[in-house]
């Protein structure tokens, strides 16, 4: 029987201690008469072995003793939903841009890279491996922490329980462009373009009596071509607001124009495109190094935006793609592109 | 090829599952005369209704806390064993239980 004690005592640890003592007799009872009916099926005492069997039977301690426990959890199948979603927004929003970020520092800064590949690339990836961890712990800790309290106060609150279905989100049409967005779109674009022909037109940006700021005789070719771009945008905004179902075409213009404004912010990076620079009070020699960090700085900066430009044309690639799964079949009379909401229905 | 395998653990959860539901009105039952649970496990077990003692003693304090059973500490055989029997409340629940059974399995019937 000493397997058997050994096995009740490994049962009664996981046991809370205002029952232990009543759940372990009545276990060994149960226990007891069962190797006893099989001893006297057999005709003799069970071997080890045979008790061994029984008893992997009946289960591992814990597990047997956890049935004995009322269900508990840190954040029950209520909140476990919301609590999945916002660890997903934290993932996306923090804890990548923070590797984004230090891949960034590290191939484009040369200070910071510096800075940390001193005693080795090793070294540095094991720092900052450290301080991701450190970053993913506290920011999911905390969220795991609101979420738990969140769970116990859930009785009192009453927050899940009292809501109105007719507060829910109006049915998102994914064939349909909002007019609002539109309108948002249009605007902005028109703002744009007006600061743009006003402040951007001539190469020399800054005219004031203490600083004069001059842009490249190539600044003609970039002004022109971002001002294109932007008057491409008002026409498709315009469409747009006109015509909510003309889906796809819209993502193809998008894909079309980001590509040309990708392609064009990087020509401007590598175009050394501050000609020259005046300050009132400071030396050419001063301003000429001042204009040299400037072109600097920006050339530095073109694979970067390389890497936005290619991340916006993925983007803009799968909104093509699911306009083109979400296109509608249009209508009997009805032109595609001026489908009516009840279409979607 | 694989398809009986991979059917085969799905049928078990949702096995285990039924089972779950009617294990408490046999329990209920078999306890309408007062019995310990090793006997109670295999007088369950010859009506075809197996239940491991990891499941079945966590079940019976389970229905005792609410009510359904009463149970003593008592000396058979010169051991000590807890003797289980339905309460007053057990009974009446017991007889909803049925009902309501009785009544699933004739709406199941029609649907199967």
């Amino acid at each position: 029987m000493d397997l058997l004690d050994r096995y009740l005592q490994a049962v009664k640890f996981w046991l809370p201690r205002a029952h232990r003592q009543d759940i372990i007799a009545e276990l060994r009872e149960d226990l007891r008469s069962q190797i006893e009916d099989q001893e006297a099926e057999l005709g003799r005492p069970l071997t080890d072995a045979e008790v061994e069997a029984t008893l992997r039977h009946v289960g591992r301690p814990v597990l047997v003793a956890n049935r004995y426990l009322p269900q508990r959890h840190l954040i029950g199948p209520v909140w476990f939903p919301i609590y999945a979603f916002v660890l997903k927004i934290v993932v996306a929003c923090y804890l990548v841009p923070w590797i984004l970020v230090w891949v960034g520092l590290m191939i484009f800064d040369p200070a910071y890279r510096a800075g940390h590949v001193g005693a080795g690339w090793l070294d540095a990836l094991g720092e900052a491996w450290g301080g991701f961890w450190l970053a993913a712990t506290i920011a999911i800790g905390v969220v795991t922490i609101v979420f738990a309290v969140l769970e116990q106060t859930q009785a009192t609150s009453g927050f899940l329980e009292n809501w109105d279905p007719r507060k829910l989100p109006a049915m998102r049409d994914p064939r349909r462009i909002p007019r609002l967005s539109s309108t948002l779109d249009l605007v902005a674009n028109v703002v744009f373009c007006s600061w743009w022909i006003v402040a951007m037109r001539s190469s020399l940006v800054l005219d004031r009596p203490d600083v004069h700021l001059t842009l490249a005789p190539t600044w003609g070719l970039f002004f022109w071509g971002f001002l294109l771009l932007a008057l491409v945008n008002i026409v498709a905004a315009g469409v747009n607001l006109l015509r909510p179902y003309w889906t796809r075409g819209r993502a193809a213009v998008r894909l079309v124009t980001d590509l040309a404004s990708s392609t064009l912010f990087v020509a401007l990076c590598r175009s050394h495109i501050i000609a020259s620079l005046t300050v009132a009070g400071a030396t050419s020699a001063r301003t000429a190094r001042i204009v040299d960090t400037i072109n600097h700085v920006l050339f530095q900066g073109w694979p970067i935006v390389m890497v936005v430009g290619l991340i916006v044309l993925g983007v803009d690639i799968h909104r093509v793609v699911r306009a083109g799964d979400a296109d509608p079949q249009p209508a009997h009379g009805v032109p595609n592109g001026e489908l009516p909401n009840h279409a979607s229905h | 090829m694989s398809h009986g395998t991979t059917a085969a653990a799905p049928f078990d959860n949702l096995r285990l599952e039924l089972r779950r539901g009617c294990l408490v009105i046999a329990v209920l039952a078999a306890l309408r005369s007062e019995q310990y649970g090793y006997t109670l496990r295999r007088t369950l077990a010859e009506r075809g209704l197996a239940i491991d003692e990891s499941t079945l003693y966590p079940l019976l304090r389970r229905l005792e806390t609410q009510g359904l059973l009463v149970s003593e500490w008592r000396e058979e055989d010169k051991r000590q064993k807890r003797f289980y029997r339905l309460s007053p409340d057990g009974k009446l629940v017991l007889k909803q239980l049925r009902a309501e059974w009785q009544s699933l399995a004739t709406s199941l019937d029609g649907i199967l």
